[in-house]
């Protein structure tokens, strides 16, 4: 198998956990990271994520603050595994540079009715929040 | 004994605390009397009941308008977000105005598109969520156990859809311990 410039393979495997960063504190509440937080960019059609591999939490921590939250703040870190991804017909694929970094493919995106295609991304939003833990500093 | 009034007229001419004071502190014993001392406390009630509503909306809106402002530059989520829509403000704002008073009140986020999230989250498996964007019409999805699914909406800026107040009421009805009181 290929591996990537990071050390991981390039294939990302169902039981790897995936980090969703939060630089809102709106993005989540006592109960759980809300389904906005995974709703996919609209310029791209896909949600940015980073691979844990076999770093810890406070390594991710790290990546997400020089990553994505740069000079703002990075409230929390939503993780939950790529097979929740694929169990709502979504994927999950590599794509480096930066290093561990990775994309969530596939959402619904057809034009003839955006509101009713939002809609449907809502829904898988919600059943992948189902499923992640929230780390907060 | 004090003289019958008409409650609209009382309320208009005498002011609120004049009235207050007249539906607490009548001791009125004929029938007229009484059944204008409860029109009265039933003015009295309904105003003081939408006073404590429109602090509750009224705060759930200024949180709102915090959160567009936060979220009103490109890239607001380091992963190249488009600002809050203003658009999407107002009708969120028209949303909560209109929300029946039963309801609770929802909780805010921006969306990656410019669009606004309204959550009611009873728990992770329990919630109902609706996006307001651009225009009227309104996406919302839905997890209730097994029981889950989308669907669009319009809003015509004045009466909240029956759809989504039943959906909003089949979550909320578990009992509402994470959701904002209304």
């Amino acid at each position: 198998m290929a591996t990537l410039p990071s050390g991981l393979p390039e294939q990302v495997s169902d039981e790897e956990s995936l980090a969703r960063f939060l630089t809102q504190s709106n993005y989540f509440n006592a109960v759980m990271v809300r389904p906005a937080a995974f709703l996919p960019n609209p310029k791209n059609g896909q949600t940015s994520v980073f691979r844990q591999g076999n770093e810890s939490h406070e390594a991710l921590w790290q990546v997400g603050q020089e990553q994505i939250a740069g000079e703002r703040s990075l409230h929390g870190i939503a993780l939950f595994k790529a097979k929740h991804v694929r169990e709502v017909q979504l994927d999950v694929v590599s794509q480096e540079p930066p290093p561990r970094h990775a994309n969530i493919i596939g959402w619904p995106s057809n034009t003839s009715d955006p509101e009713l295609e939002k809609a449907k991304r809502k829904a898988l939003a919600i059943q992948i929040a189902q499923h992640a833990e929230l780390l907060r500093r | 004994m004090p003289e019958p009034v008409s409650t609209t007229i009382g309320v208009c001419w005498l002011g609120y605390a004049a009235v207050q004071a007249y539906a607490r502190g009548n001791s009125a014993v004929s029938s007229e009397a009484r059944a204008v001392r409860d029109a009265v406390c039933a003015v009295v009630d309904q105003a003081e009941r939408s006073q404590a509503l429109f602090g509750d909306k009224a705060a759930a809106i200024s949180q709102l308008r915090a959160l567009a402002n936060e979220c009103g530059e490109p890239n607001w989520d380091g992963n190249d977000a488009c600002p809050v829509n203003p658009m999407a403000v107002f009708l969120a704002e028209t949303f909560v105005r209109a929300l029946p008073s039963s309801i609770p009140l929802p909780e805010f986020a921006a969306e990656p598109d410019g669009a606004i999230s309204l959550d009611w989250i009873q728990s992770r498996n329990c919630l109902f969520s609706i996006s307001v964007g651009s225009n009227h019409r309104l996406a919302y999805a839905w997890l209730d156990g097994a029981d889950k699914g989308h669907a669009v909406a319009r809003f015509d800026g004045d009466r909240i859809p029956p759809r989504i107040v039943e959906g909003i009421c089949s979550i909320t009805s578990h009992g509402n311990a994470s959701l904002r009181a209304a």
